[in-house]
C-alpha cells in the first residue's frame, strides 16, 4: 500500500494529496447516494439482522419468564447483565472522546473518523441500556428511576450511584446524540443537495432544516459544536466514572478501591478505541477510504489503546499492592481467589489478553501493520470483556460468609442477550454507513489546502 | 416597508479568498442586509460582513447554571424536605453524593440549551428561503462560495449593486426571486 | 559539551543572576534559622514534619519538571520547545534533592509511627507493614527512586547538550522513544515513593488513588512553574523576541486540563472512601474534616479548584501570559496547601487533635525553595535558553539558530 509522508513531519497525512473540494464531497456522498448495494453489506447487514431477531427473542421470553432464565442467583446477582453493560457503555467512551477531546485539542486527523466513531458511540450505548433495564425485573416500570411526583409519595434515593447511573447514561445519550446530529447538518444539507431522486431529497431537506451555510449559520454553529465538545468531554469521563462507583461505592472487596474511577475511565477508552479500530479497519478497505482513513489514523489510535492499556494495568497492580500492603482480611482472600480460585484460568486469560498482548503495540511494526491492529483490537475487546466478568462475578460468588458462597454459569439465554447486542449493534451500524455520510464531509473540506484563506487577504 | 420584487442578488466565487475579499468590499461599500455562504466555515468571513461575536456561549451558561442550580435544589428538596430518609447515618443535605447528579444536570441544561440555542438563533428549521431557488446555489454546499446582498438594504438598486457585484469578478450574478 | 558563558548563545538574561543570589540568601537563612531553633526548642520532630512538608513540595516541581519534559518530546507541540530549557534545568538539580534527601532519613524516628516499636507490637497487620518499611528499606528504596530518576535527567540533559551542538536527527529520536518506557518509569517510581513518604504516616490507611492525585499535582505544579518563569524570562531578550501568545495559551491549557485532574481523582477518593464509611479508611477524612482542617479543606476547594477553574476557562486569560502567571503562582502555593493538608493532621500523636500549625511550616519550606530556586537558575544559565537543533526551532523562533 501506497503511504506517503508529510515532508516536514516524517508522518503519514491525515488526508491523501490530491483531493479537492469536489472529489471529497462526491466520494464520501457517493457512498450513500449513488453507490449500488454491495453483496457483502447484503450479507452482513443479514446476519447482523438476524442476530437481532435471535436478541428479540431472548427478550420476549424474558419478558414472559422473568429474570430466572438468567444464570443470576444469590449471590451472583449481577452476572452478564451487567457484565455486559459496562462493557457495551465503555466502547462508546471514544466516539466521544475521538469528537470531543480530539475537537479541543486541535487535532485535525479526527475529522474523517469522528462521525462513525460517534454512531458507534450512540448504538453502543443503546446495546449498553437495554441490559440494566432487562435486569430490572420488571422492565415496564423504567419510569420509577425517575423523579416525578407519583401517587405511590416515594422519591429517588440520590445517595444510591444506582441513581446517578441513571442521569448518567441519560444525559450521556442525550448529548450524544445531539453532537452526532448537530455534527451531521451541514453534511445533510450536502446531501439534500445532491440526491437524485426525490424521497432521498425530501428525507435528507428535513433532516438538514433549511441550512443554507450562510456566515451567521457558520458563526452560531461552530461555536454551538465546540461547546458541546467542551461539554461532552466532561460527560463521558463522568459516565465512566459513574459506571465505576456503581462499585466502588459499596464496601464489597474488589470492587470498594479509590483507583477505580480513572481506571474504569482509561478501560472505557481502551475498548473503545479498539473497537474503532476493528470497524475503521474493515471500511476502509470495503469502501477503498485508504486516503482519507490514513496509517497515520490507525497508528493513532494503537498509540491511544497503548497508553489507556497501561492505565489499567496500573490499577491491576495497585489493587494487589494495596491487597498486601494493607493485609485486610478480605481484600487480601479477593485477590487471592481471582489468582487460584474457581474463575482463575478466566483471569490469567484476562491478564494475557488485556496486558500482555497489547505490549505488542511498543514496536512500530505492529502498529503500522493493519492485520496485527486488528487482531490486537480483537484481543483487546476480549480482554475488556473478561475484566468486567472477573470484577463483577469474582467478586460476589465469595460473599463475606463463607455459607453464602456460590457459582455463577450463565445459561444459554444470558449468551443469546449478549449475542444479539453485537447483532444489533452490527446491524445498526451498516444501517448508518448506508444511509448517512460516515466521513464528515465539510470537516474534511476544511483539511484541504485549497481551504486556506491566502495569507494577503488575512 | 415596500416588498421589493426579488429577494437579492447572489455572486458566485470559486475560492475562499475571493468571497473573503469580496465580503469585505461590500461591507466597505456601506451593505449590511448581505450575506455569505460557504460550504465549510471560514471565520475571517463572518467576521467581514459583520457578525463579530456569537450569542451561543451565554446561552450555554444559562443552561448549565439553571441546570446545575436547579439539580442541586431538586435533590436538596427531595432528600432533605419532601422525603427525608436516613441512610446509613448519613446527612439528610449528603452533599459528596449530590455532587454527580448536580454535574450531569449542569451538562445536560448546557447541552440542550446549546443545540436549541443554536437552531433559534439561526432561524431553523427554516422549511423555505429564497436563496435556494437560485439553481447554482446547490453547489453552495459543495465547492462554491456565494456572496448575497439583499434588495431590503437601503443601499440596493437593482442595476448599481450588479455592476457592483460584476466588479469583483465573480463566476457570475444571479438574481434570487422570492 | 559545557559552554563558557561569553559564547554562549540565545543566554540567560543578567536579572537571573539577581535571583539566584537572593535565592540563596532567603534558602540559608530561613534552612539555619530553623535547624537553629529546633535544636533550642528541642523540636526536632516539628522541624522534620515541616522538612518533609517542604520537601515533597519542591522535589513534586522537580518531577513534574521531569515528566513534562518526557510529555512534550513524546507528543511534540510548540510550547513544548519554549520551556524545554526549563524544564531540563529543573530536571539537573535532582542530584542536589537526593543529597537533600538525606536529612529524611535521620528524621525518620520522628515522623513515622513504623518506626516506633512498642507501636507495632501488638498489631499483627502493622507489623506486616514495618517491615516493609522499614527503615533499611525505606532508604534502598529512596536511592532506587533517584537512580532512576537522576540517570534520565541525566541521559536527557546530556543528549539534549549533544544535539545543540551537532544537530543530529538520531537525537531527537532517541529522546522520543526514551519518553515513552520514562514516563511509565516515572508514574510507578513516584507511586511507591508516595507510600514510602506520605502514605506511611498513616500506616492502616491506603488508597489506590492517592499516588495519581500526586502525580496529577506535580504536573500541575510543573506546568504553573513553567508558566510563571516563561513570564519571567520572556520581559527580556532573547526570550521576549521567542514567547508567543499561543505558547502561553497551550500552557493554560493544560493546566486547566490537569487542575481538573486534579480536582476529579481528589473528589473520587472523598466520596468513595465517605460513602464507604470503614473505619480503616474514614479515619483520614475524620482526622481533616472534623476538626480545624475543615477550612483548609474549604481553601483547597476554593483555590485549588474553583478559582483556578473559572479563571483558566477565560480564553483571554490564557493567553494572556502576566495573568497567566498570576494563575501559575496561585496554583504553585496552593500545592503547598494540599501537601501540609496531607501531612501535618497526621503527625505524630499530640498532633490529631486541633489544627497544630508552626512556623516552621512556612520557614523550613521557604528555606528549602530558596535553595531549590538558586540551584535551577544556575542551572539554567548553564545553556541557551532555547534548544538549537530542535525540530521545532524555524517554525517558533522564524529562522536557524544563530550560534555564536
Amino acid at each position: 500500500m501506497s503511504n506517503p509522508q508529510d515532508t516536514r513531519t516524517g508522518k503519514a497525512p491525515v488526508l491523501a494529496p490530491g483531493h479537492t473540494f469536489a472529489t471529497v464531497t462526491d466520494k464520501i456522498s457517493a457512498i450513500v447516494l449513488s453507490r449500488r448495494t454491495t453483496l457483502g453489506w447484503v450479507v452482513g447487514f443479514g446476519v447482523g439482522l438476524l442476530l437481532t431477531m435471535l436478541l428479540l427473542a431472548a427478550v420476549s421470553y424474558l419478558l414472559v419468564k422473568g429474570v430466572g432464565i438468567w444464570g443470576i442467583d444469590i449471590p451472583v446477582a449481577w452476572g452478564f447483565a451487567i457484565v455486559n453493560f459496562v462493557w457495551w457503555i465503555g466502547i462508546g467512551h471514544a466516539g466521544t472522546l475521538i469528537s470531543a477531546i480530539l475537537l479541543l485539542l486541535n487535532q485535525p486527523w479526527r475529522n474523517s473518523i469522528n462521525r462513525f466513531a460517534e454512531a458507534m458511540t450512540l448504538f453502543a450505548v443503546m446495546c449498553a441500556g437495554m441490559f440494566p433495564l432487562l435486569h430490572l425485573g420488571r422492565p415496564w416500570l423504567f419510569y420509577w428511576l425517575f423523579p416525578y411526583p407519583n401517587t405511590m409519595q416515594v422519591w429517588p434515593q440520590f445517595r444510591s450511584p444506582l441513581v446517578w447511573d441513571v442521569f448518567a447514561v441519560s444525559t450521556y445519550f442525550t448529548v450524544s446524540f445531539l453532537f452526532w446530529f448537530v455534527g451531521l447538518i451541514p453534511d445533510l444539507g450536502t446531501l439534500r443537495d445532491r440526491a437524485h431522486s426525490r424521497l432521498a431529497r425530501g428525507a435528507y431537506g428535513f433532516l438538514a432544516m433549511g441550512w443554507r451555510g450562510s456566515a451567521r449559520h457558520w458563526k452560531n454553529y461552530e461555536s454551538a459544536y465546540l461547546l458541546l465538545a467542551g461539554l461532552a468531554t466532561p460527560l463521558v469521563v463522568s459516565v465512566h466514572t459513574v459506571v465505576s462507583f456503581d462499585f466502588a461505592i459499596s464496601i464489597v472487596p474488589g470492587w470498594h478501591t479509590t483507583i477505580f474511577p480513572p481506571y474504569f475511565v482509561a478501560g472505557a477508552i481502551y475498548s473503545g478505541f479498539a473497537m474503532v479500530l476493528v470497524i475503521a479497519i474493515p471500511i476502509r478497505k470495503f469502501y477503498s477510504l485508504g486516503d482519507m482513513i490514513t496509517m497515520r489514523h490507525l497508528e493513532n489510535c494503537a498509540k491511544i489503546m497503548l497508553v489507556t492499556g497501561l492505565i489499567v494495568a496500573y490499577g491491576y497492580l495497585m489493587e494487589h499492592f494495596m491487597a498486601w500492603y494493607r493485609s485486610d482480611e478480605f481484600d487480601a482472600f479477593m485477590v487471592h481467589n481471582r489468582m487460584h480460585g474457581p474463575y482463575a484460568p478466566l483471569y490469567w486469560a484476562l491478564i494475557v489478553t488485556n496486558i500482555l498482548v497489547p505490549q505488542a503495540l511498543w514496536s512500530r511494526r505492529v502498529r503500522q501493520n493493519v492485520g496485527a491492529l486488528f487482531g490486537v483490537s480483537i484481543i483487546v475487546l476480549i480482554g475488556m470483556w473478561l475484566e468486567r466478568f472477573i470484577i463483577v462475578v469474582t467478586s460476589l460468588h465469595r460473599d463475606f460468609l463463607t455459607s453464602s458462597w456460590g457459582m455463577y454459569y450463565p445459561t444459554k439465554w444470558d449468551w443469546f442477550t449478549f449475542v444479539g447486542t453485537i447483532g444489533f449493534f452490527a446491524m445498526a451500524m451498516y444501517l448508518f454507513i448506508r444511509f448517512l455520510p460516515m466521513i464528515s464531509i465539510f470537516e474534511m473540506r476544511t483539511l484541504l489546502p485549497e481551504a486556506e484563506v491566502e495569507a494577503e487577504a488575512k | 416597508m415596500k416588498r421589493p420584487p426579488i429577494f437579492g442578488l447572489m455572486a458566485e466565487f470559486e475560492s475562499p479568498t475571493e468571497l473573503l475579499l469580496a465580503s469585505r468590499k461590500a461591507y466597505a461599500e456601506g451593505y449590511r442586509r448581505l450575506d455569505a455562504y460557504s460550504p465549510f466555515p471560514i471565520e475571517e468571513v463572518g467576521e467581514a460582513i459583520g457578525h463579530h461575536h456569537s450569542r451561543v456561549p451565554l446561552v450555554v451558561l444559562v443552561g448549565g447554571l439553571l441546570g446545575g442550580i436547579g439539580g442541586y435544589l431538586m435533590q436538596y428538596w427531595i432528600s432533605a424536605l419532601n422525603y427525608p430518609i436516613n441512610v446509613g447515618g448519613r446527612p439528610l443535605n449528603s452533599w459528596p453524593a449530590f455532587i454527580v447528579v448536580t454535574f450531569e444536570m449542569t451538562i445536560l441544561g448546557g447541552a440542550l440549551f446549546a443545540v436549541f440555542g443554536m437552531l433559534a438563533l439561526n432561524r431553523l428549521p427554516m422549511p423555505y428561503h429564497p436563496v435556494f431557488n437560485v439553481e447554482r446555489f446547490a453547489f453552495a454546499s459543495k465547492d462554491r462560495f456565494f456572496l448575497c446582498i439583499q434588495a431590503n438594504d437601503p443601499r440596493f438598486d437593482r442595476a448599481q449593486t450588479e455592476k457592483f457585484l460584476q466588479s469583483l469578478n465573480p463566476k457570475q450574478v444571479s438574481e434570487v426571486p422570492h | 559539551m559545557s559552554y563558557a558563558p561569553v559564547t554562549l548563545p540565545y543566554p540567560a538574561p543578567p536579572a537571573l543572576a539577581r535571583i539566584q543570589r537572593r535565592s540563596l540568601v532567603i534558602g540559608v537563612v530561613f534552612l539555619a534559622g530553623a535547624v537553629i531553633a529546633a535544636i533550642v526548642e528541642h523540636s526536632p520532630a516539628q522541624f522534620f514534619r515541616s522538612y518533609l512538608l517542604g520537601y515533597v513540595w519542591w522535589v513534586g516541581i522537580t518531577l513534574g519538571c521531569l515528566a513534562v519534559l518526557m510529555m512534550q518530546h513524546l507528543a511534540g507541540g510548540l510550547w513544548g520547545f519554549v520551556i524545554r530549557r526549563p524544564l531540563e534545568a529543573a530536571a539537573r538539580i535532582l542530584p542536589l534533592l537526593a543529597v537533600m534527601f538525606v536529612p529524611l532519613i535521620f528524621g525518620i524516628p520522628y515522623i513515622y509511627l513504623w518506626d516506633h516499636r512498642e507501636l507495632v507490637l501488638h498489631d499483627a497487620k502493622l507489623q506486616h507493614q514495618a517491615q516493609y518499611l522499614a527503615a533499611p528499606w525505606f532508604i534502598a528504596r529512596g536511592a532506587l527512586y533517584f537512580l532512576a530518576w537522576i540517570l534520565m535527567a541525566y541521559l536527557l540533559n546530556r543528549w539534549s547538550a549533544a544535539q545543540d551542538a551537532s544537530g543530529d536527527p538520531v537525537l531527537r529520536r532517541r529522546m522520543q522513544t526514551f519518553s515513552g518506557p520514562g514516563l511509565v518509569i516515572y508514574a510507578l517510581t513516584v507511586t511507591f515513593a508516595s507510600f514510602d513518604w506520605l502514605m506511611s504516616l498513616d500506616p492502616q490507611w491506603g488508597s489506590t488513588v492517592y499516588p495519581l492525585i500526586l502525580i496529577a499535582g506535580q504536573m500541575l505544579a510543573a506546568l504553573s512553574f513553567c508558566a510563571a518563569i516563561l513570564f519571567l524570562l520572556a520581559q527580556h531578550k532573547p526570550m521576549s523576541d521567542i514567547v508567543q501568545e499561543k505558547h502561553v495559551h497551550s500552557l493554560g491549557k493544560m493546566m486547566l486540563a490537569f487542575v481538573m485532574l486534579w480536582a476529579y481523582t481528589s473528589y473520587s477518593q472523598l466520596v468513595i472512601i465517605w460513602a464507604g464509611n470503614l473505619p480503616g479508611e474514614i479515619s483520614w477524612y475524620l482526622r481533616r474534616l472534623n476538626t480545624g482542617w475543615k477550612y483548609v479543606a474549604l481553601a483547597l476547594v476554593v483555590f485549588h479548584f474553583a478559582v483556578p477553574f473559572a479563571l483558566l476557562l477565560s480564553r483571554d486569560l490564557k493567553r494572556n501570559a502576566r495573568r497567566l502567571a498570576r494563575v501559575a503562582m496561585l496554583l504553585v502555593l496552593v500545592r503547598y496547601l494540599d501537601l501540609l493538608f496531607w501531612i501535618a493532621p497526621n503527625s505524630l500523636p499530640g498532633f490529631e487533635h486541633g489544627m497544630p500549625f508552626h512556623w516552621m511550616d512556612i520557614a523550613v519550606p521557604a528555606g528549602i525553595g530558596g535553595i531549590w530556586m538558586a540551584a535551577f537558575v544556575w542551572a539554567l544559565r548553564q545553556r541557551p535558553l532555547v534548544p538549537l537543533h530542535d525540530q521545532r526551532f524555524e517554525e517558533v523562533v522564524g529562522h536557524a539558530p544563530e550560534t555564536a
